[in-house]
């Protein structure tokens, strides 16, 4: 599964690259995230818990590693989520782009899903992976916002 | 695909139940169980607490609200089907039931629970958004009274706060001049829609739309109304080409189709695009029907 | 050749009270005192590497009786047996890697067991699951075929070096030299992919050790109790007659329910003789999506080498085949797509090879056509593109290549999946060609209603196919005929059944013999009890080897009475005459006696029996064929499509059948319409769509479609019967016909349909969404 978009974000690439290296600020933004630690400098652990509708929330074990840092120009995430429902692994990209006042975010991420949610829950995969998406840069607009005035 | 244990409530009377929700935040209303029950059993849904609606009788029932119609939440999908007076009085729903499922489905299923539950390939959702109804919610705090298309806010999400039940819709009746379509693409009759479409248009006094109204299902996170494509009718003559124009306008710009196994995000644009046309083609010729 | 009252006739089926009134047991309705229910915990990942496995929070949950791991299954743990080893084939390749019953070290499929709960009931073992902790370290999936052939490719099973599983290669002629001579080559490449037998009734297996009459009891939705029967008791240790299989009615088969020692199957038994209590797993739908196998993905690169009016000069197929994760079942299905590719033609160069794939994918064992449907597919496509390029008609140039009736014995040349050679027995293919046009009403579709209805705007077409079942396979079947004393006529066979009204044609064919109604016989089948030699119900077999066993069994009872009511009547034997029950003096209907009481007068209680005799009116007796025959048949259907959504509707469905001489029309009918459904299903719903990492996309009835009684026209039919030489009825099978040549019929229907837009249809099946893709690809679309 492919997820990628552009997003404009307001401040500057070193300001949110901070903001999302920042555990806490990740934890804010990552939809249903319980729980997020920094347990090496490129490494973080905790616990998400989605849930759609009438889906009870699917709690994952989610461990997120960064490599190719390039502060404060791209990074990329290796994820790593395991629950009940099944799993989801794969890689996200991040660009971080000035672009007139603001900055432009662009995500890719290839993700594997497996088990439960692979076998039953496609017909909804893309519009839930769409839109978990855009809350999460809606909530990291309002994080950079608030800190921003 | 046993479900995990729960708890399970069955109350006779509407305040008992609103109480229950009211209580435990973990609780978890049952209508017809034509989606939840499915869920529990593939353990992707466990809640804790069931509140079994089904003695609920006075959530039940189709009754005359002035001109338009009240439908009970509670009202089976099979008894809306069967009566006459919807035919008379919101022919649109009418025409769109026999869409819904399976009869073994309609004859559990309720409106309610559809509307609740608000999948975003559900025929009625977008028929109530259509329709331009109003949904009736009660809790213990008191009822409230949401416009259709404010009542669904995303993906099988509503505008049901903590506690809050639907007890009823309510239908509008008809305006005079108006004609109306349902049209979906389905694999197989009763499957989930690809692409589905309900429509009104209502035509002023010299043949012109008056009023448009086109809700989609199965192309968003909800029922999406397709606001340009209604734009481009507004006013016009209605005539073929107006809308082939409105059809490919609302193929285009007002939805964001997914892609999934089953359809391409190309493919619900096309079959958006084909049943709009069909459906408004059908639509004002009703309208005109109704005009002479 | 029997020709009694009954044979040939719509007799209703005589099972179908006791099914539809729900008083029939399958096996989840057995229950026993102090059942218990298992779950098996399924791995989510496609190929991973077993590091641990904890069950000691799910050991711990109250209602918990056991949980098993591989660890724990110590010398009971074995791959599964090899059921049907490879044919004879001069430079054959055949790597053989058999399911394992809970994986020890490398998950090699979504869903493969890791674990086996035994609880109170299954939703505490259910329950239980989820408290179980896998260590798996996931590995790079392989699901292409050509992808999991190259080097470097992630490899399922290591041992090998390689994901070949098996290279077949069988030739007749030279291709090479004849295709010089050709006036037109067509070559192609072809995709089949994968359906899911998905039968009305899930697996279940409920076991019970009788620790008093030391016995093991199993009921299993198996199609062959007698080989589970003893392949069980050697996996036990137990001596074969401490072992009863009980296949009781089952809800269809369609294949995968062959003996395949399921992981299910032999951890059940196991698990109820180490408890000392019964056990019951009923495998559910979501289950039944990974752990039963299916079939179906192949991918051919076929060239036809065709003269200026059409004859056939030679074909030349590479394909690949994808056997899954395991190949128990050896090479049936690719062999049979390599032999039924021939189908009713003289094909007189034939140079074909095949690469079976080892894949991170479910197994693939025989589904109903097994593998027919791909080679009909690739061979009637491909007569269909050349009829296009040479300007001939589509039936012409069929009929231009048939097999002609004075033909037969036609000897193929290959050899074919029961080891035996390739030889059709008889048929008469014209025949069934004019018959199926006839009906269909080719002519004046394709010159009258097909242009009327396309200058209103509508796009209809039509297809016309043939095919060959290659059915009836040995190696043999018995039965046993007993005339009670009541009158009642027992028939026990080994053969399970599995809706296909067994228990009225065998009866049908057993009470002419006995001049007995046909509801005074009583069949028993899949019962191990009842009767223990024989192999089982696939390879459209049952009426053709099990029927003529029960003919030969009635035909000695039959011998039994004449020699025992002939002196008692005073006449000789040919004086007599069996009917209504009674055998009495011929013309004198009023001498005789009852069957029941000649059977009284066969077991006496005092007196001597003559020396050399038997007590009772009681046969056993076996048919075993000297090799399969040949069924065909030529279906053709009528579509029309909607160019702007994609949808296909099925108008008219017409299927002319010939499967030799028929027991009981209505039986036969019923199967081809079921198998017509299947083919649908295979053609325009069904699909198991697997993404690069193995996951399957579609695991509930909600994402994949099953054709419902709504999208299944009735099946317009024909018989035309040409008997077949090697069996005493003249029977041919026909449990798989419908659905054979139905993905065939429907593209070239949907393409006639298209004319003009350009489209090509290769691949089977064919979705809406996949038809758009390719009408935008041909030309944007038309309309």
């Amino acid at each position: 599964m492919i997820v990628e978009g552009s997003y404009p974000l307001p401040g500057s690439p070193d300001v949110i690259w901070d903001l999302l290296m920042d555990p806490d600020v990740l934890a804010k933004v990552m939809p249903g995230t319980k729980a997020l630690s920094r347990t090496a400098p490129d490494r973080y652990e905790g616990t998400m818990g989605v849930g759609i509708g009438p889906i009870t929330a699917a709690e994952f074990e989610l461990t997120i590693t960064l490599t190719d840092l390039q502060r404060p120009a791209s990074y990329t995430m290796q994820i790593d989520g395991k629950g009940r429902f099944g799993f989801t692994r794969g890689t996200a990209n991040v660009e971080l782009a000035s672009e007139g006042v603001g900055t432009v975010m662009r995500y890719r991420a290839d993700l594997q899903v497996g088990g439960k949610i692979a076998g039953l829950g496609q017909r909804l995969l893309d519009s839930v992976s769409r839109m978990l998406t855009r809350q999460g840069l809606d909530a990291l607009n309002r994080e950079l916002t608030a800190r921003l005035t | 695909m046993k479900p995990p244990p729960f708890e399970y409530y069955r109350p006779s009377s509407l305040e008992g139940a609103l109480t229950l929700l009211a209580e435990r935040e973990e609780a978890k209303p049952l209508a017809g169980g034509q989606s939840l029950i499915p869920a529990m059993n593939f353990r992707l849904a466990a809640p804790a607490m069931l509140v079994d609606l089904n003695d609920l009788g006075e959530l039940a029932g189709i009754t005359a609200a002035g001109a338009g119609i009240r439908i009970g939440a509670m009202t089976r999908h099979s008894a809306v089907e069967r009566d006459r007076r919807i035919a008379e009085r919101a022919p649109l729903l009418w025409e769109t039931m026999p869409h819904i499922a399976h009869p073994q489905i309609r004859n559990r299923g309720t409106v309610g629970g559809s509307l609740a539950h608000a999948d975003p390939a559900a025929e009625l959702p977008a028929v109530m958004v259509a329709v331009e109804a109003t949904v009736l919610l009660r809790s213990t705090r008191g009822e409230r009274r949401v416009p259709a298309a404010e009542f669904f806010t995303g993906l099988f999400r509503t505008a049901l706060l903590p506690g809050e039940l639907v007890t009823a819709i309510e239908i509008p009746p008809l305006p005079p001049r108006t004609g109306w379509a349902f049209e979906e693409f389905a694999r197989r009759h009763g499957d989930y829609a690809l692409v589905g479409v309900a429509v009104l248009v209502t035509l002023d006094g010299g043949g012109r739309c008056e009023r448009a109204r086109i809700a989609l299902l199965s192309v968003g996170d909800g029922p999406v109304l397709a606001t340009r494509a209604m734009g481009t009718l507004q006013d016009s003559d209605l005539d073929a080409s107006v809308i082939r124009e409105a059809a490919e306008r609302g193929a285009r710009d007002d939805i964001e189709p997914p892609s999934d196994i089953h359809a391409s995000e190309a493919y619900r644009r096309q079959l958006t695009r084909v049943l709009t046309r069909r459906a408004l083609t059908r639509a004002v010729a009703r309208a005109r029907e109704a005009s002479r | 050749m029997t020709a009694g009252p009954y044979f040939g006739m719509r007799i209703p089926r005589l099972e179908d009270a006791q099914l539809l009134t729900g008083r029939a047991r399958f096996v989840d309705d057995v229950d026993l005192p102090g059942l218990l229910h298992v779950a098996f915990l399924r791995s989510d990942e496609a190929h991973g590497r077993l590091r641990g496995i904890d069950a000691g929070a799910a050991r711990a949950r109250p209602g918990v009786v056991a949980v098993y791991t591989a660890l724990d299954l110590g010398d009971y743990w074995r791959p599964g047996p090899l059921l049907v080893p490879p044919p004879p084939i001069p430079g054959l390749v055949f790597h053989t890697a058999t399911q394992v019953p809970l994986v020890r070290d490398k998950v090699r499929h979504a869903g493969e067991p890791l674990a086996m709960v035994v609880a109170e009931s299954r939703y505490l073992a259910e329950d239980a699951l989820e408290d179980i902790a896998v260590d798996l370290e996931p590995l790079p999936a392989v699901t292409e075929l050509e992808a999991a052939l190259e080097p470097g490719a992630p490899l399922v099973h290591e041992q090998f070096g390689t994901n070949l599983a098996a290279h077949v290669h069988q030739v007749k002629g030279d291709y090479a030299s004849a295709r010089s001579k050709a006036h037109a080559l067509i070559a192609r490449r072809f995709h089949y992919d994968r359906g899911a037998a998905a039968a009305l009734e899930n697996r279940g297996v409920v076991a019970q050790w009788d620790v008093r009459a030391e016995e093991l009891t199993i009921w299993d939705t198996t199609q062959a109790p007698i080989p589970i029967r003893n392949g069980m008791a050697e996996l036990l240790g137990l001596r074969e007659s401490q072992v009863r299989v009980i296949a009781p009615f089952i809800g269809g088969g369609f294949g995968p329910k062959i003996m395949m020692f399921y992981p299910e199957e032999v951890l059940v038994p196991w698990a109820a003789i180490r408890l000392g209590r019964p056990v019951k797993w009923i495998e559910d739908r979501r289950e039944n999506f990974y752990a039963t196998t299916q079939e179906r993905s192949q991918i051919h690169d076929a060239e036809l080498a065709v003269a200026r009016d059409g004859t056939i000069i030679g074909v030349k197929d590479r394909f690949l085949h994808d056997t899954g994760a395991y190949d128990p079942y050896g090479l049936t299905v690719p062999i049979n797509t390599q032999c039924t590719l021939l189908g009713p033609y003289v094909v007189p160069h034939y140079d074909s090879e095949f690469t079976a794939v080892f894949t991170n994918k479910p197994i693939v064992t025989p589904v109903r056509g097994a593998g027919r449907q791909h080679g009909v597919f690739v061979m009637e496509r491909l007569l269909d593109l050349a009829a296009r390029e040479l300007e001939i008609d589509r039936v012409e140039i069929r009929r231009r290549n048939y097999i002609q009736p004075d033909q037969f014995p036609y000897d193929h040349q290959i050899l074919f999946q029961d080891f035996r050679p390739l030889i059709y027995d008889s048929g008469d293919y014209p025949a069934a060609l004019d018959k199926a046009v006839e009906l269909i009403g080719y002519e004046r579709f394709v010159g009258v209603e097909q242009p009327r209805l396309r200058r209103e705007g509508k796009h209809v077409g039509v297809g016309v196919v043939s095919y060959i079942e290659g059915t009836g396979v040995g190696p043999y079947e018995g039965a046993r005929v007993t005339v009670e004393p009541s009158g009642t006529v027992r028939l026990a066979t080994g053969v399970g059944t599995q809706g296909q009204g067994h228990f009225t044609t065998f009866a049908q064919v057993v009470a002419d013999v006995l001049g007995v109604e046909v509801g005074q016989v009583r069949v028993s089948t899949g019962d191990t009890r009842e009767f223990n030699w024989g192999t089982g119900t696939f390879a459209s077999r049952g009426a053709v080897v099990a029927g003529s066993a029960c003919h030969a069994a009635a035909v000695k009872v039959r011998e039994k009475v004449l020699g025992l009511a002939a002196p008692l009547l005073g006449v000789a034997p040919n004086d007599l005459v069996l009917a209504g029950g009674r055998v009495h003096r011929r013309g004198s209907p009023d001498q005789g006696i009852t069957l029941g009481e000649l059977a009284r007068k066969a077991n006496p209680l005092r007196g001597a029996v003559t020396p050399g005799t038997e007590p009772g009116l009681e046969a056993t007796a076996y048919f075993g064929p000297d090799r399969g025959n040949a069924a065909s048949g030529v279906h053709a259907m009528v579509v029309e499509v909607d160019p702007e959504t994609a949808a296909v509707a099925i108008k008219r469905y017409v299927v002319v059948h010939d499967c030799g001489t028929v027991i009981n029309p209505m039986v036969v009918e019923a199967q081809v319409q079921g198998g017509v459904a299947h083919g649908i299903g295979n053609a325009f719903y069904e699909q198991l769509i697997f993404d690069a990492n193995g996951q399957l996309q579609n695991a509930s009835f909600m994402d994949y479609l099953l054709p419902t009684a709504l999208d299944v026209p009735t099946v317009e039919m024909a018989h035309v019967v040409s008997p077949s030489p090697l069996n005493p009825l003249g029977a041919k099978g026909v449990g798989e016909a419908g659905a054979i040549p139905t993905g065939a019929a429907f593209a070239q229907a949907v393409e006639d349909a298209l004319a003009g837009t350009g489209i090509e249809i290769t691949e089977m099946p064919l979705s809406p969404g996949r038809l758009f893709e390719l009408l935008q690809a041909a030309q944007g679309g038309v309309g």
